[in-house]
């Protein structure tokens, strides 16, 4: 019992137990939780693979110890636990899927064997084999006889043959001996189980055993009579199933098939309702409310609807190892559990990743449910055969925020759009109908405007009305105002630093004007720095000396220290001096 | 003793003091807290606790009050509303439940950590109950486990019981009743 080990998924697991050397050889298919006694303490119960040919144990652990454990016949293929009867108390059976068996177990003790019905044996076969038996053939005949029924038959030959068409020419005679006066028997293996609620959605409501098999079938069975209530048929052999609904109300059984499709199977018809053509080949199939979550070879992870529509997809780190649902109904929260080659366990809900569990091997099956008495309990068996037992924190919480890149959750908000107006529509029609003659019009009227701008820019050029540097390094703009009725007038030169950041330093102004008309106080001034954005008055007085009532030009000149050119130049149209000269 | 607790002590009239009975659900706290009550009051049988119950009991000098809060984990948030009121607590321990220990040791970290309790010197009386059962932990293996070593500002003790038989309860209780006397002198 170490806590704190392995770190890495927010301080949202403890660390319950952890034994490496379990010897828990399994998969999230032979692996339930069922409280078995009946006490409210729910049992581990787990089908173990032990070797893949020998030490398969049905195992049963309570809290951190193993309980019991009995010896299975077959490598168990699935093991779902469920209620058969209504008797109290309420104790629920386990159902272990084996070769073409079901093995029920009541309290822990075989109680019931069911075996899948044999299927249709080629005739021809049964007659060789009948002359066999009779002796009328030999083996070598009867090899040559087998391999041309096994060419040429609709019905596939028995395992018997099969395994007698393997053999060498010298263990022909035993095995014919052996073997021949069994009848032949033709049998398909069941590859996955699942449960499916009788009548009531009760949580301790009676299951029917849904089986599927090696011979494409999909088997639904009475829980008490062991009989078939109903065959569906599917194109390929299932891998891996879930099943939602009741039977005797409706019903939706979800099949991953060997040919890389799932197919949907509902109550009222024996073929597939549905398909989803997946583009690799599925390894895992978790059911989340209405929606399915598959695991593909091709690591990934994709969301359908319960009609096959396509949600999402996302990638993985890693090949996937198993999945498992975590369904926590007190908390209203569900999403799935992925293991992942590079001994990671990681949390999704959709396509969000919520959180990830580092652990110390890679993980084989997962389980999550009520373990003893506590509701969340994440149970992982290791590839080298550890057993891992965690427990939700209650104060954990998984945040929903969107951590993988992509757009924004603003994005997919639907835009409340105002319904269109009559307006709008007749504006719309409008717009159709006389399209060419609006773009005329419109390019008529551009031009114009551009005509009128390039017009009044060369005006503006020639009179020099709001003269502009055009130098990069100083651009600057100047207006000026002539204030006064004469002979005194008051020039106020406004300067403007245009530059986005850049102070300029070290400007004069001159002037330039007739000196037998005007006379100017200081004609020659110094600019101070200018901070781009602000407008500088910069002021002067000019007096007219003549009394004649003409007028002349002002030149302005905008000088930097140390350059001969002017950055900028302006004319003042000067007005008529109305006044009288007071001297 | 004061002069007023002996005058109160003859009266009858005993100081009241307020406990909390704090342990994840199915570790014995109700069983517990009915035991220590008098024989004539006991209930036989015993239900999972619904929110809380206030159930009053006697010692020779004082008269507790104890909150039997529910362990069950929809209930625990409820457990801090009462932490200001109560004088002492009592947590209690499943012995037998080895997976569950770190649950009782994350509660048991939450509680410490509370503002209401971190900073009082409050006493603490675990109970490492269910020692009849076969392969219960010892008090010992039980404090180790949830760490008691590094509780350093407040007085606590461990007591290994049987609530079925009630073994080992009059010793948490009285050293919990020592431990209240001297707080108040």
């Amino acid at each position: 019992m170490s806590s704190g080990e392995w770190s890495g998924d927010g301080g949202k697991w403890l660390d319950a137990h952890y034994d490496p050397v379990a010897g828990l050889y399994t998969f999230s298919s032979c692996v339930d939780l069922a409280d078995l006694s009946g006490d409210g303490e729910s049992r581990l119960v787990v089908g173990d693979l032990g070797s893949g040919c020998s030490g398969m144990k049905l195992k049963v652990y309570r809290g951190t110890a193993l309980m019991s454990e009995s010896t299975l016949l077959d490598l168990p293929a699935g093991l779902v636990a469920f209620f058969m009867d209504l008797h109290e108390p309420r104790i629920p059976a386990v159902a272990v899927a084996s070769g073409p068996c079901i093995y029920v177990y009541k309290n822990l003790r075989p109680y019931f064997k069911f075996t899948l019905p044999g299927l249709e044996v080629n005739t021809l076969e049964q007659d060789v084999w009948q002359q066999v038996r009779e002796g009328q053939i030999d083996p070598l005949t009867l090899k040559e006889m087998l391999e041309s029924i096994r060419k040429k038959a609709d019905v596939p030959l028995s395992v018997r043959s099969l395994r007698f068409l393997s053999l060498d020419a010298d263990d022909m005679d035993d095995f014919v001996q052996l073997h021949k006066l069994q009848p032949i028997r033709r049998q398909t293996v069941i590859t996955c189980i699942g449960t499916l609620k009788k009548s009531t959605a009760d949580e301790d409501g009676v299951s029917c055993l849904v089986i599927g098999t090696e011979s494409s079938d999909v088997f639904i069975l009475d829980p008490e009579a062991f009989i078939i209530l109903s065959k569906m048929s599917l194109p390929a052999a299932p891998t891996a199933m879930d099943v939602t609904g009741q039977f005797d109300v409706e019903f939706r059984i979800t099949v991953a098939c060997r040919n890389g499709n799932i197919y949907i199977l509902r109550r009222e018809s024996d073929k597939p309702k549905y398909c989803i053509e997946l583009s690799s080949h599925p390894v895992g199939l978790v059911r989340l409310g209405k929606n399915v979550v598959v695991g593909c070879t091709d690591e990934s992870l994709q969301g359908f609807t319960q009609k096959g529509k396509k949600l999402w997809r996302t990638v993985l780190a890693a090949p996937i190892t198993t999945m498992a649902a975590m369904d926590l109904p007190t908390r209203g929260f569900q999403a799935v559990l992925v293991g992942l080659a590079n001994c990671e366990v990681q949390l999704f809900r959709d396509k969000n990743l919520l959180s990830t569990i580092k652990t110390p091997d890679v993980v084989t099956s997962i389980c999550f449910g009520r373990y003893g008495r506590e509701d969340g309990t994440l149970i992982m068996t290791t590839k080298g055969g550890g057993l891992m037992v965690k427990i939700l924190k209650r104060t954990a919480a998984f945040d929903d925020r969107d951590s993988a890149p992509g757009p924004p959750p603003a994005q997919s908000i639907r835009l409340n759009v105002p319904k269109k107006t009559k307006l709008y529509v007749d504006q719309t029609l409008r717009e159709r109908e006389n399209g060419l003659v609006m773009h005329r019009a419109f390019q008529m009227d551009l031009s114009r405007l551009r005509l009128a701008a390039a017009k009044a820019y060369v005006k503006a050029l020639e009179s020099s009305l709001t003269p502009m540097s055009s130098s990069l390094t100083e651009p600057l703009k100047m207006n000026a105002v002539v204030q006064g009725l004469g002979p005194s007038f008051k020039l106020t030169l406004n300067v403007q630093n245009t530059a986005a950041c850049r102070p300029v330093m070290n400007l004069a102004i001159s002037f330039l004007y007739d000196e037998s008309l005007y006379r100017m106080r200081s004609p020659y001034l110094r600019i101070p720095l200018l901070v781009p954005g602000l407008i500088y008055p910069v002021e002067t007085f000019v007096e007219c000396t003549s009394d004649k009532g003409i007028s002349d030009i002002i030149k302005v000149f905008v000088l930097h220290e140390g350059r001969s050119s002017p950055l900028l130049t302006a004319h003042i149209n000067m007005p008529v001096s109305e006044g009288l000269m007071l001297s | 003793m004061g002069l007023f607790d002996k005058l109160a002590g003859w009266l009858g009239l005993k100081k009241e003091v307020n406990v909390l009975c704090l342990g994840l659900d199915n570790s014995g706290k109700t069983t517990i807290i009915n035991r220590l009550k008098p024989s004539n009051a006991q209930a036989q049988d015993i239900v999972p606790t619904i929110g809380f119950s206030i159930e009053k009991f006697k010692t020779s000098s004082l008269s507790f009050t104890v909150f039997d809060m529910s362990g069950q984990g929809r209930y625990r948030n409820l457990w801090e509303h009462y932490y200001k009121e109560g004088q002492a607590i009592i947590f209690v321990i499943d012995s037998a439940d080895k997976l569950r220990m770190v649950v009782a040791k994350e509660e048991l970290d939450t509680l410490l950590n509370h503002p209401d309790i971190k900073h009082r010197r409050i006493p603490i009386l675990f109970f490492a109950n269910k020692m009849d059962v076969r392969d219960a932990l010892s008090s010992v293996k039980v404090s180790q486990l949830l760490c008691l070593e590094n509780i350093k500002d407040k007085p606590w003790h461990i007591c290994a019981t049987d609530a079925l038989k009630g073994d080992g309860l009059q010793e948490g209780v009285d050293w919990l009743q020592d431990q209240i006397k001297t707080m108040r002198t």
